[in-house]
């Protein structure tokens, strides 16, 4: 009995840590979906936003979920301007121009941070003075429950302006096929400007969600963004539903893994799942069959 | 690079000769990397797992069983040789970055493992190797003498480049790299010749990896397998030219002098501003010289030699 509730705890603290998991690695699948790169330098720009949201809730006083109403429209523009210098000139080239010049991006954003905050930590006092609240038999953070509901929301929203709007519709038929889509008078290159933007500040979304759980520092980038890799390849890189499932499978695996094995080995298990999921299904959960195997990115 | 060695020979300063040694290793592994990621198209984020196998194995056998690193490195060199295989076999048939990911994944797997292994590896403390110079033991006292081998290591790696460079074999790689479909219907096994590459980089990056742990000797897992020490395996060869033998050379004779004279330049006041100037680096030259450095310059000698004729 007692086993139970505790599975049912570590089951539940894990939905809840794999929901923000995802909500951070969407703006990556959806980039990678529509633009067909890899953006490595997604967890500086996780870590960019946290520290603007760690700076609005600093010198304004209001709290973390305020901020996204600064953060999330900077990021937008961050994103464009990364599209616009980065992006855009890389697309035509080889995929590998775009993987080094991310990762090019990564180092500069990084060592900006560096330069700008030093390498101390970084966090705002958390909300309800850091106690847990209950809900039925389980315990939880408040900010936890508010991350699972934003990621919620924000699928909803997501998944609405793809399936029934105007935007959304060109968005899926340059998924489909962008050259026919170039031809029915898509203007791709927008589409590609749009999804970009959207996908920053979807990290902006995600660092406000963060930033009342998590210190920010420098590289503090890396650690997330290896498991938003992790996350969208599980789900299925490009599809939405799958890194809501990624993440939520590898936030249950982390706190089960951490509470029966060791938390220091919680990690490791999720990169051999990763691993396995690279070997026997390569789509990932939710991903387009072939794609990881056939030369459907070149 | 001539004048580099030149100078080693005529005994430059202590700092001078840091430098070109480091310069000699960074070319080394950039060649060992190169001949995955730019010979045989396996870009792979994950060497650092090699590089660490190389340096743990060597360092463990010294320092719990009394086997010299002489030894020890060519079995740490096997061990990585053996991983890059079964990586490749597992990883070979994915495409772009699903391959790229599942490199970093896979060091991930082997630098949280050498976490956690303390027993053996000593975990986030380290592995100190003593200091007491041995020819025996691959320990100097001179840097002229590390010098010396990190250059015999680099044009060790030069040469088995070039070798493959003009083999049969190189271009089976350059097939498979180009064209894939069409080099199997050409009779050529595309999984053999990528494990056959991956084994010979992985191979040479461990052996890198050893002579590096008996040079500082120390080591832990946050310095020798982390993911950013595989993206400058990386970068260096995309900076100086992939697919090149003289692009690693290249990128890691300007690299490596040039962020360290930032460095010193920039010293302790601004920690981080020469990392920052080589990230910008990095994007300009993969956006407007994509070939890297040796593409570059070749098509700049190339202009010339037109114009004189």
């Amino acid at each position: 009995m007692v086993a139970m509730t505790t599975i049912g705890q570590l089951v539940f603290s894990g939905l809840l840590i794999g929901s923000i998991y995802a909500l951070m690695s969407m703006g990556l699948t959806l980039i990678f979906g529509v633009l067909r790169v890899v953006n490595f330098a997604h967890g500086e720009f996780l870590m960019f936003a946290m520290y603007g949201a760690w700076a609005f809730v600093t010198y304004t006083g209001f709290n973390a979920y305020v901020a996204c109403l600064a953060v999330v429209p900077a990021m937008l523009l961050y994103g464009a301007l990364i599209h616009w210098i980065i992006i855009r000139p890389g697309l035509n080239k080889p995929h590998l121009v775009v993987v080094f010049a991310t990762m090019g991006l990564s180092i500069l954003m990084q060592n900006l941070a560096l330069l700008v905050f030093s390498a101390d930590l970084f966090d705002v006092p958390p909300l309800n003075a850091g106690r847990s609240i209950t809900i039925g038999p389980f315990y939880a953070k408040l900010e936890l429950l508010i991350g699972f509901g934003v990621t919620l929301l924000a699928t909803a929203v997501i998944h609405v302006v793809l399936k029934s709007t105007y935007l959304g519709k060109a968005i899926r038929a340059t998924v489909q096929d962008g050259e026919a889509a170039q031809l029915m008078g898509i203007p791709v290159p927008r589409i590609f400007l749009i999804t970009f933007s959207a996908g920053s500040a979807l990290v902006g979304l995600s660092a406000c969600v963060m930033i009342p759980l998590f210190s920010v520092f420098p590289s503090v980038g890396l650690n997330f963004v290896l498991i938003a890799f992790v996350v969208v390849v599980l789900g299925g890189m490009g599809s939405l539903e799958g890194a809501l499932l990624g993440g939520i499978c590898i936030g249950v695996v982390q706190s089960l893994s951490g509470y029966y094995v060791a938390p220091a080995y919680g990690q490791m298990f999720f990169f051999i799942l990763f691993l396995l999921v690279m070997v026997f299904r390569p789509a990932g959960l939710m991903g387009r069959r072939g794609e990881a195997t056939l030369g459907m990115l070149d | 690079m001539t004048a580099c060695i030149a100078l080693v020979v005529i005994g430059p300063s202590q700092h001078m000769l840091d430098v070109i040694l480091l310069s000699f290793m960074w070319a080394g592994l950039a060649l060992a990397w190169n001949i995955a990621g730019g010979y045989a198209g396996l870009i792979s984020l994950g060497h650092a797992a090699f590089f660490g196998i190389g340096a743990y194995t060597s360092s463990i056998l010294t320092v719990k069983a009394g086997v010299t690193p002489w030894i020890g490195m060519w079995v740490g060199a096997v061990a990585a040789a053996v991983i890059g295989a079964i990586l490749t076999l597992i990883c070979a048939r994915l495409r772009g970055p699903f391959f790229i990911l599942s490199t970093l994944a896979a060091a991930e797997v082997v630098r949280i493992g050498a976490l956690n292994w303390t027993s053996v590896t000593g975990g986030a403390e380290g592995l100190m190797i003593l200091p007491t110079p041995s020819a025996m033991n691959m320990v100097f006292g001179s840097k002229t003498t590390y010098a010396m081998l990190m250059l015999i290591y680099m044009v060790v790696t030069y040469v088995v480049t070039k070798a493959i460079e003009g083999s049969r074999y190189g271009y089976y790689l350059f097939a498979i790299r180009d064209d894939e479909e069409a080099a199997s219907a050409a009779g050529v096994n595309p999984l053999l010749a990528r494990t056959g590459a991956m084994c010979t980089s992985a191979f040479l990056t461990a052996i890198g990896g050893s002579l590096f742990a008996q040079y500082f000797l120390f080591l832990d897992p946050t310095n020798v397998i982390s993911p950013e020490l595989s993206f400058q395996f990386a970068l260096i060869p995309a900076l100086g030219g992939l697919g090149t033998a003289i692009g690693p050379v290249l990128g890691a004779f300007v690299i490596t002098p040039l962020s360290e004279l930032l460095r010193s330049y920039f010293g302790g006041g601004a920690a981080g501003l020469h990392l920052a100037i080589y990230g910008a680096v990095l994007i300009i030259v993969m956006l407007y010289f994509p070939s890297g450095i040796s593409g570059a310059l070749m098509r700049h000698l190339t202009w010339k030699g037109d114009s004189a004729r």
